[in-house]
């Protein structure tokens, strides 16, 4: 799939609607010990929420990236590439206490369950966005087509052509 | 105009591909249509097992020459290309097993009628002729379905009947058989149309055939690989599981899964084996019963009915009957048309050649005919032997890589590469903000269009634009390009220094044959090149390879000829910048909507769609790709279910997965 900007932006919800939000779930479920808990599981959801925000605001700057290249085209290495920067801006912004939505401790103030800052956020960031972005990566290899028959030819827009 | 007598040179082809004993002259002296064939009633009596007893028929008329298959077993050939009738231009190459016959330009006086180059020529076979009074109808009108169809757009299916004609009815017909017709088909299929309800007409039993033949003259065999991605697999509707997974799950190896991932950028792009590509594409034609829908004939027109349909005349090949029995009507709700190339044309200064050189015809090649002969020939002759190879896109590497191999056994093979100027590493194409790579001379693209064509920005903006701005973005986007592939780089590379490959800058002003040196030396060609300085370089080759590619003239069919005569159907044009302003050119394909329907063949509820070369200029720019023959099948079978006149359902999500599910299970649609 080449994709377009509508393309783009249509994909990226679709995939943080069917597999980012139900995996995330799954992972804060499992991370608070079989159960619900509501002050893992926000920081979670919103993390996963602004690194798609954050994508569907770079998407114009990726489609002119594309212009420039002869075949205007998106290597899947660079899909993976970007998908990666993505999470690692997101998460140094959230570590320095720049996004506000996102908790880290503040001194003086009890600590948050979650807290961006710590040591330990690194590997439940790193783990959380791989679950995500395994499978979400996947279904742009081709899985996607198998559902969406005109997926590819749209520019990874979603309807009839 | 045809002078007469029309004079065909005819040779006989031994088992190893070469010529064998003398060549004779046949001579056409007046209009009429004359047998060829196996039958002691045949007109050219011609021997061999593998000749029919009515294998063709050579018709002239005074406007034009024309071949026309029999319904032979082994079939008839013009320049590689398989064909049911055909019009010959000097040159061309007319072959069925064991036979060989080219039609030449007409002698200037009757005394040199049976000269070819100044030699008197074994003129034994003189045809026996047809003469034909004014009044009566031209021998070469046949009377089917000229009966039927001439001077009508519509026919009653009544009179169809009274023909004495068998007439079948079917909901969906596509015409041409090849891979067009097969990915419309398998659409239709997965769509959930019953195999019942569809024909498919054709010559070729397999629908890979032509494509497979063009792959092998051009020297991509079987287990060489194609320019073609992953994820177009013409098998396959959704293009998942692409090629290069297969080639994981076959144990071939994992590398393509990572060239996939990298290309085109950090790898080479992927591209699957031709031998691949056929083997999958049995597999779906079992599944989606290919065979059973299959009608092995020709189709010989195509008419509106009166209640709204189309009449669709074939004439069966092979098979048991016989004569009149052959010719059929089939009755078709929805026709698909995807013939393909026409034929194989020459460029014009090879046609030239070829036309007043007669003799010096195996001295070149256009790499889409046959030409196995002169690697065969280069590899068994000791000594040097200069090969020109003309054009700088993929097909010019292939030949050129397969004159590389052919070193192996004889070390003095040279090859001079031609090619009109050079590019400079920063002088590829420019479109808006992007350039095209460039090495070693030839501009490099992975595919033969930029990939957005195919679904990306520039597939939507080409179909947007009007007919002037799509004409001035072909221009933009097309031109020849090769793929980067590292072997073919070192070849270029290794040849230069080590002084068996040169690139040659110019235009090939004049082609001459070349007279052997001594007895037993084969004869050559001199190509005479402008070359970029001004001046004429004169080279002395044995043999000259053309890739410069096919010419799709869709007028060369008969077929088409008349259904765009009947219906006076608009064809797209090429455009070119003029002082700033687009100007029409030349014709291309056959004018469809963005749906590729043919519109002025529309008949009420009747629609007919096309798909490949034949729609060359319309709404989508690689329509000659397995992607592009899927795109234009989603097109018009979406088509179909926007309108709802034909009951096809859509195909959703659900119904997608499910579909594909079954796929994957090797389960019927």
């Amino acid at each position: 799939m080449i994709p377009t900007l509508a393309g783009r932006l249509q994909t990226r919800l679709f995939l943080f609607l069917f597999i980012g939000i139900p995996i995330t779930l799954a992972y804060v479920f499992i991370l608070a010990g079989w159960k619900w808990d509501y002050d893992i599981a926000m920081p979670f959801l919103l993390f996963l929420v602004t690194i798609t925000g954050l994508g569907l605001l770079l998407d114009p700057i990726y489609i002119f990236i594309q212009t420039t290249r002869w075949d205007r085209d998106w290597p899947f290495a660079y899909q993976f590439f970007f998908s990666w920067v993505e999470f690692a801006v997101v998460f140094a912004l959230a570590r320095a206490g720049l996004i506000p939505w996102l908790p880290v401790s503040v001194e003086g103030q009890p600590a948050p369950l979650v807290d961006f800052s710590s040591s330990a956020a690194i590997g439940l960031a790193l783990l959380h966005f791989t679950c995500v972005f395994i499978p979400s990566f996947f279904a742009l290899l081709g899985p996607l087509q198998a559902i969406f028959v005109r997926w590819r030819f749209k520019g990874g827009q979603f309807g009839k052509l | 105009m045809i002078t007469f007598p029309v004079r065909f040179r005819v040779r006989q082809i031994g088992i190893d591909g070469n010529t064998m004993g003398s060549s004779r002259i046949l001579l056409c002296e007046e209009p009429g249509a004359f047998l060829v064939g196996k039958t002691d009633e045949a007109d050219v009596p011609l021997t061999g097992d593998a000749v029919s007893r009515q294998h063709m028929s050579i018709v002239l008329t005074a406007e034009d020459v024309r071949v026309r298959d029999e319904g032979s077993t082994n079939g008839t050939y013009v320049n590689g290309t398989r064909v049911d009738e055909q019009v010959l231009e000097v040159g061309d190459q007319i072959s069925i097993p064991g036979w060989l016959l080219e039609l030449l330009a007409p002698a200037k006086s009757a005394a040199s009628a049976t000269r070819i180059a100044g030699v008197e020529v074994d003129a034994s076979l003189v045809s026996r002729l047809v003469i034909t009074d004014d009044d009566a109808p031209p021998p070469s009108r046949r009377t089917f379905p000229e009966m039927e169809f001439a001077g009508k757009d519509t026919v009653g299916i009544e009179a169809l009947r009274a023909s004495g004609h068998p007439v079948e009815e079917v909901k969906f017909c596509a015409v041409g058989g090849g891979l067009g017709s097969f990915v419309w088909v398998d659409h239709l299929r997965c769509y959930g149309i019953s195999a019942s309800d569809i024909r498919a007409i054709g010559t070729e039993e397999v629908c890979y055939r032509t494509y497979q033949r063009y792959c092998k003259n051009s020297q991509i065999p079987d287990h060489e690989r194609l320019r073609s991605n992953a994820l177009s697999r013409p098998d396959n509707i959704w293009g998942f599981p692409g090629y290069a997974m297969r080639e994981v799950g076959k144990g071939i190896g994992v590398k393509g899964i990572f060239q996939v991932f990298g290309e085109p950028t950090l790898s080479e792009s992927y591209t699957p084996r031709a031998g691949d590509v056929f083997d999958s594409l049995d597999v779906e034609a079992k599944r989606i019963g290919w065979s059973d829908m299959l009608v092995k004939a020709q189709v010989l027109g195509l008419r509106k009915t009166s209640d709204g349909r189309y009449a669709v005349a074939y004439k069966l090949w092979g098979g048991e009957a016989q004569g009149e029995a052959r010719n059929r009507y089939l009755i078709a709700d929805v026709v698909h048309l995807s013939t393909g190339y026409p034929a194989t044309r020459f460029v014009d200064d090879f046609q030239t050649f070829i036309t007043n050189h007669p003799d010096s015809r195996a001295q070149v090649a256009n790499a889409y005919e046959p030409h196995d002969q002169m690697y065969a020939e280069a590899e068994r002759r000791g000594g040097p032997v200069q090969v020109v190879v003309r054009g700088r896109g993929i097909v010019a590497s292939r030949i050129i890589q397969r004159l590389y191999e052919a070193r192996n056994k004889n070390p003095d093979i040279r090859i001079l590469h031609s090619m009109r100027t050079p590019i400079g590493p920063r002088e590829g194409a420019v479109f808006r903000k992007a350039r095209r790579l460039v090495r070693n001379n030839v501009e490099i693209q992975p595919f033969n269009w930029p990939k957005s064509c195919w679904g990306g920005d520039l597939r939507v903006e080409y179909e947007r634009a009007s007919d002037e701005d799509r004409g001035i973005m072909l221009g933009q986007l097309g031109g020849t390009t090769t793929a980067e592939r590292s072997d073919w780089i070192a070849i270029a590379e290794r040849g230069a220094e080590e002084g068996w490959y040169r690139p040659v800058y110019g235009n090939i002003s004049e082609l001459q044959p070349l007279p052997s040196p001594g007895p037993e030396q084969p004869d050559g060609v001199q190509v005479s090149i402008d070359t970029v300085e001004g001046n004429i370089e004169t080279l002395n080759a044995d043999y000259l390879i053309d890739c410069t590619g096919l010419i799709a003239d869709i007028r060369r069919s008969p077929f088409l000829a008349d259904m765009l005569d009947t219906y006076h159907l608009p064809r797209n044009h090429a455009y070119r910048l003029k002082d700033g302003k687009p100007s029409q050119g030349g014709a291309t394909g056959l004018r469809c909507t963005n749906d590729f329907e043919i519109e002025g063949l529309r008949n009420n509820a009747g629609r007919v769609y096309a798909a490949g070369t034949i729609t060359t200029g319309g709404p989508y720019l690689a329509v000659d790709s397995f992607l592009g023959l899927q795109y234009s099948a989603l097109r018009s079978v979406d088509h179909l279910v926007t309108e709802r006149i034909h009951k096809v359902r859509n195909l959703g999500p659900f119904r997608s997965f499910g579909g594909w599910t079954k796929w994957m299970v090797g389960a019927r649609p």
